[in-house]
This record gives structure tokens, C-alpha cells and sequence, in this order.
């Protein structure tokens, strides 16, 4: 398509446009960013490979690691208050405590376990970042 | 109810959408601004507008009607919504944003290198995003029903109408600001009449129409629990979540993987708050208006306690800020959709330009609606949730091993994609006859995700081992370009 001539406006708005055009099919994925080094031509079996491989399969643990304890925990935590019936007779504001420990209290634990992943994985980031910046 | 607060509170939101969408179709001229804002939307704007166009009429209103009808079992459902968006963080976000593809089909194809992969994913892509606008449409004919008297068809073929010009004219620049917006009006507009009813009615009055053991009786409580539906609502609402194309293709706009990562935390916040309301309405709903589960009016219970609770004008502005709030939700997730659907149907069918995402705005916004006026609504969060079984059992293997799988072949990815969508789709379309025939298996033809998404992992995994020469070349490299950070700018 052709881009309508802009007016001074524009030029002068302060947030730097880039342009990227929408991929035909067939040319999917080849974006405006440049694939890293290790990633240009030639087999992975080489050390960069070796650490792009390195860096998918902790991530991955890391993943999983997570997601099971989120889901482990969620459990745990609905197991308690089922089996403790004392929950569902003392009543909170007119409510029994075991309904509002169920509606509040799965999201703070989400959170938490949101939190914690990211800062993992962009430690998994940066050790990868030394290890190949050091070559 | 006073028809004028209606017509007023829904007119008020379709205006302030209206023009927020045009205010941004000045700064929407080229092709990426249509598709993903150019890659400029900053964390806070993007969560706002993700939490916006994610909280769809099964969240603002389903979500309290189920608690009214069903009890503590409703409560899942804002749990899983919420926590899919934990699972987005750890198996997508920064992968998918670094993938630098559009749309689904877009990553499919770069990943697996086949064309025929690109098309089935699309077509469930298409398939995911028509069943979900017409629970909003739904939704907007119950409303537009309770609060102004008219007809149900009017509520959906208006909805139908704005969004399809709202996305045709603005794109998704103009929608990013729209959503944004959405969000913190549907915040607002359940937490001023949650925080106003909890002061009156900490006052005594009215009382309620139940005693605390009567609304909540323990046979309805946490420890009254169905462990097979609510393992598979879990599956299907945390699986579900990765493979919706309205939230995947806002992962676009995020500027690196580190940002949409950081975009993925505050969505999770936002949710966390969000949901409190919808929870505590459901809670009032079974001590205040439990007659409304009798009537199968459940999910108006939103639009109608506030009118019933506070009398006088101020029962009044509350119930005009509620339907405004539910109008939003309808309009900004139908809208979100819309755009995540324009796209893919205009680069697969109309060679991607601007006037082809205008004509497919406009397909992907009628075609719902044919379907909205043509059946029943059967409780919102209820088929919402279909949906996001139907696409963890489809789109999510694919996606998850895509991204951490160098062994998945074009192969392995259609023939898993495939079979989830025909024993979900079966069980789905199916269930009521062959629970009739069988009443043994209604749990599992009703919630059918915890068997659905394993199948479809073993099928996708079995075939694209069997098919070791079908690796795609490239698989080495892709994975590479998913998983390295991006050079920081310091």
C-alpha cells in the first residue's frame, strides 16, 4: 500500500516510528530483528549451540518447576480448607471463611509465583548473556 | 427498571468507545500500526488493554451469576482465569513476543515451515474467535433486555454493528487505547457499587433475605468438591488461555521478551483485583437475591442488586455505571477479537492490506451474530469455558510444543490439532445427546478437557516422532531466535 504524505504534525510527534510490514505468507517470521550470531547459517552442533541449547532446557525446567509447585500448592491449600469444617460454620461478615479463603486466596499465591519466575528466567537470561559475551 | 438509565449508560459507552477509536485512527496510517501499534505499546498500557479486552460478559457478569447458582463451584472460574494468564507467563509470553509473527498462523508456518499447518490453524483460530463473540452477544442482548424493555436482538446486532465499524476504521492502534480504557471502566464500574452496597448494607438495611447458614450451605462450599470437573475446568481454563487469539496477538506489541513478560505480571495484578468484585456480587447475590437463580436470571444478577438494594437516584446511577460496565466488557472483547480475526483472515485470504482487514472486520463481526440470534443463551461463563477447553485441546499443544519442542513436525502438529478439535467439538456439540444415552459419562463430555488436551499432546508427539525426516530445517535456528534474549540497549 502507499503511506498517505505526512503532515508536520507527525514529523515532529516525538515517538520515533518504525515500520514493519506485514508478512506475505510463505515469508512468515522474518522480522525486522536480526537473528542472534549463533542462530545465522551453519550446524548447532558448535559451543553456541551447545548453549542456546542449554539456555531452552533450563528455561524449561524452570517452567515446569513452576507451574507444578503453582498447581501442587493450589491444591494443598484447597485441601486445608476443605478438611478443616470449622472453616465453613465461623462466618466472616455473614460469609463462611472457607468461601472467602477460596475466592481471595488462590491470587496472592499467583502472584507470588509470577514474581519469582520472572526474576529466574531473566537470571537464566543473563547467565547465558555472560557465557557468550565472554567468547 | 428505568428504561432512561439504559438507553443513557449504553448510548454513553458506545459514544466514549466511538471516539476514542476515531481519536486513534489520526495516528493509524501504515500496515503494522494496523496489525500490532507498531511495537511502541508501553507495559502499563498494554496490560490495561489486554485486562480489558480479556474481561469479556462471562467475567462481569457470568462470574457472579455462576456463585449465585452454583456456590463455591463458581468461584473456580475467576481462579483459572486468572492463573491461565500464569501459565501464558511461563510457557509463552516471552518466546511468542520474540517469535516477531503477527498472528497464530503466522508462528505456526515461520515454525513448522508447511502452509498446510498455517491453514488448519487458522481455520480453529477463525473457529475459537466466532464461538467466543457470540457469548459477548449474547451478553448484550440480556442486558440491553433487563435494563431498557426491548427486544434481545436488539442488544447483539448493536454491539455487532459498532464493533465491526470501531475495527474497521481504527485498527489496532486506536483499539489499544479503546481497551485500556475498557478496563479500568469495568474496574470502576463494579468496585464503586461493590464498595457503596458493602457501606449500606453494614448499615442493616435491608436485611437479607436469607440467613448467612441458608446462602451458604456447606453442600455448596469448597469441601463439597466435584474433583473431575474442577481438575478439568482448571485444564481448560489455564491451557485454554495460551491459545486465545485475541490475548496472544497483544504479545506482539510489547517492545522485547523481558517487557512482555513484565506486561504478563501486571496483567496477573490487574486480574487479581479485578475479579474480587465480580466475587463479592455473587457472595451479596445468594444472601440478597436468591430468587433470581429460581428465575434463570442468574447472570442479571450484576445489572439488577444494585437497583434492588439502594433505592432512589443513587440506586439508580449505580445501576446506569453497572450496565455501562457490562456494555464495555461486551464491546472490548467482541472488538479485541475482531482484530485478532481481521488479521488472520486478511493475510490468509486478502493479502494482508489495510482494505482487506476492513472487509474481514466486518465478516468476523456478522458471522457471530447470525449465530448469537439463532440460539440460546445457556449461562455466559458456562460457554465461555467451552470455548477455552475447545482451545487448550487445539491451539495450546501446538503452541507450547512449538515453542520448547525441536522434535514437533508440520505432521505431528496437524494430526494432535486435529484430534483435539474433533473430541473436544464432539463432546462439546455432542454431549447433550450422548449423555442422554449415557448419563455415566455427562462429567466428561460436559468438562471434557482433562482428557482432550492429553490426547491431543500423545497424538502430536507420537506422529511427529514417527516423522523424523519432517523436522522442520529451520527448527535449530527458530527455537534459537524463541529463546535468546535480545540484545539489551543500555
Amino acid at each position: 500500500m502507499t503511506e498517505p504524505p505526512r503532515d508536520r504534525a507527525d514529523a515532529a510527534g516525538p515517538p520515533p516510528r518504525v515500520r514493519v510490514t506485514a508478512p506475505r505468507p510463505g515469508a512468515a517470521g522474518t522480522s525486522a530483528r536480526p537473528l542472534p550470531p549463533s542462530a545465522r547459517g551453519g550446524p548447532t552442533s558448535d559451543i553456541a549451540g551447545v548453549y542456546v541449547r542449554s539456555l531452552i532446557r533450563s528455561q524449561l525446567r524452570l517452567a515446569i518447576v513452576f507451574a507444578v509447585g503453582f498447581a501442587a500448592a493450589t491444591t494443598l491449600f484447597v485441601l486445608a480448607i476443605a478438611l478443616v469444617p470449622a472453616l465453613d460454620s465461623s462466618f466472616v461478615f455473614g460469609v463462611p471463611a472457607s468461601w472467602l479463603l477460596l475466592g481471595v486466596g488462590v491470587y496472592p499465591l499467583a502472584l507470588t509465583v509470577a514474581g519469582l519466575y520472572v526474576r529466574a528466567a531473566a537470571r537464566n537470561e543473563a547467565r547465558y548473556r555472560s557465557l557468550t559475551e565472554a567468547e | 427498571m428505568n428504561p432512561v438509565i439504559g438507553y443513557s449508560a449504553i448510548a454513553a459507552v458506545a459514544l466514549a468507545s466511538a471516539l476514542i477509536g476515531f481519536y486513534g485512527l489520526r495516528v493509524s496510517r501504515t500496515t503494522s500500526d494496523f496489525y500490532v501499534a507498531s511495537r511502541t505499546v508501553r507495559p502499563w498500557w498494554n496490560a490495561s488493554a489486554i485486562g480489558g479486552e480479556y474481561l469479556s460478559a462471562a467475567s462481569f457478569l457470568g462470574i457472579a451469576g455462576l456463585i449465585l447458582l452454583q456456590g463455591s463451584g463458581g468461584l473456580w472460574f475467576p481462579i483459572g482465569y486468572t492463573a491461565g494468564y500464569l501459565m501464558l507467563l511461563l510457557f509463552v509470553a516471552a518466546p511468542l513476543r520474540r517469535s516477531g509473527a503477527y498472528t497464530i498462523p503466522d508462528f505456526t508456518e515461520a515454525r513448522l515451515e508447511s502452509t498446510w499447518a498455517r491453514r488448519v490453524t487458522s481455520t480453529l483460530v477463525i473457529v475459537v474467535g466466532w464461538f467466543y463473540i457470540v457469548p459477548q452477544l449474547q451478553g448484550a442482548a440480556l442486558t440491553v433486555r433487563i435494563t431498557t424493555g426491548l427486544p434481545s436482538w436488539v442488544g447483539s446486532v448493536a454491539v455487532a454493528v459498532l464493533v465491526a465499524v470501531i475495527v474497521a476504521a481504527g485498527g489496532m492502534r486506536s483499539i489499544t487505547f479503546v481497551q485500556a480504557f475498557q478496563f479500568w471502566l469495568k474496574l470502576t464500574a463494579l468496585a464503586v457499587p461493590v464498595v457503596a452496597l458493602l457501606l449500606i448494607l453494614g448499615g442493616g438495611e435491608p436485611p437479607a433475605q436469607l440467613t448467612p447458614a441458608e446462602a451458604f450451605p456447606p453442600a455448596a462450599g469448597p469441601a463439597d468438591l466435584d474433583v473431575y470437573r474442577t481438575v478439568s475446568l482448571m485444564v481448560a481454563l489455564l491451557l485454554g488461555t495460551l491459545g486465545l487469539p485475541h490475548v496472544l496477538v497483544r504479545f506482539y506489541t510489547n517492545p522485547d521478551g523481558v517487557a512482555a513478560r513484565r506486561t504478563t505480571v501486571i496483567v496477573l495484578a490487574l486480574l487479581s483485583v479485578f475479579y474480587l468484585f465480580p466475587t463479592v456480587f455473587g457472595l451479596l447475590g445468594r444472601a440478597f437475591a436468591p430468587d433470581l437463580a429460581a428465575s434463570g436470571e442468574a447472570d442479571a444478577l450484576i445489572l439488577l442488586l444494585p437497583g434492588r438494594l439502594v433505592p432512589g437516584i443513587w440506586g439508580e446511577l449505580l445501576t446506569a455505571l453497572v450496565i455501562a460496565g457490562a456494555f464495555g466488557a461486551f464491546l472490548s472483547t467482541s472488538s479485541g477479537l475482531v482484530v485478532s480475526l481481521a488479521g488472520v483472515i486478511s493475510q490468509d485470504l486478502l493479502g494482508g492490506s489495510v482494505r482487506g482487514f476492513r472487509i474481514a472486520a466486518v465478516a468476523s463481526s456478522l458471522i457471530p451474530l447470525l449465530v448469537a440470534l439463532s440460539t440460546e443463551s445457556t449461562g455466559l461463563a458456562g460457554s465461555v469455558g467451552l470455548v477455552f477447553a475447545f482451545t487448550a485441546s487445539t491451539l495450546c499443544p501446538m503452541l507450547i510444543l512449538g515453542i520448547w519442542w525441536r522434535g514437533l513436525t508440520a505432521r505431528g502438529a496437524i494430526a494432535g490439532m486435529l484430534t483435539g478439535a474433533l473430541l473436544s467439538g464432539g463432546a462439546i456439540l455432542g454431549g447433550p445427546l450422548l449423555s442422554a444415552a449415557a448419563p455415566a459419562l455427562r462429567p466428561f463430555l460436559e468438562q471434557p478437557a482433562a482428557w482432550t488436551v492429553p490426547l491431543a499432546v500423545l497424538v502430536t508427539v507420537l506422529v511427529s516422532r514417527g516423522d523424523h525426516r519432517g523436522i522442520p530445517r529451520g527448527a535449530d535456528a527458530f527455537l534459537t531466535r524463541l529463546h535468546v534474549p535480545e540484545r539489551q540497549v543500555r
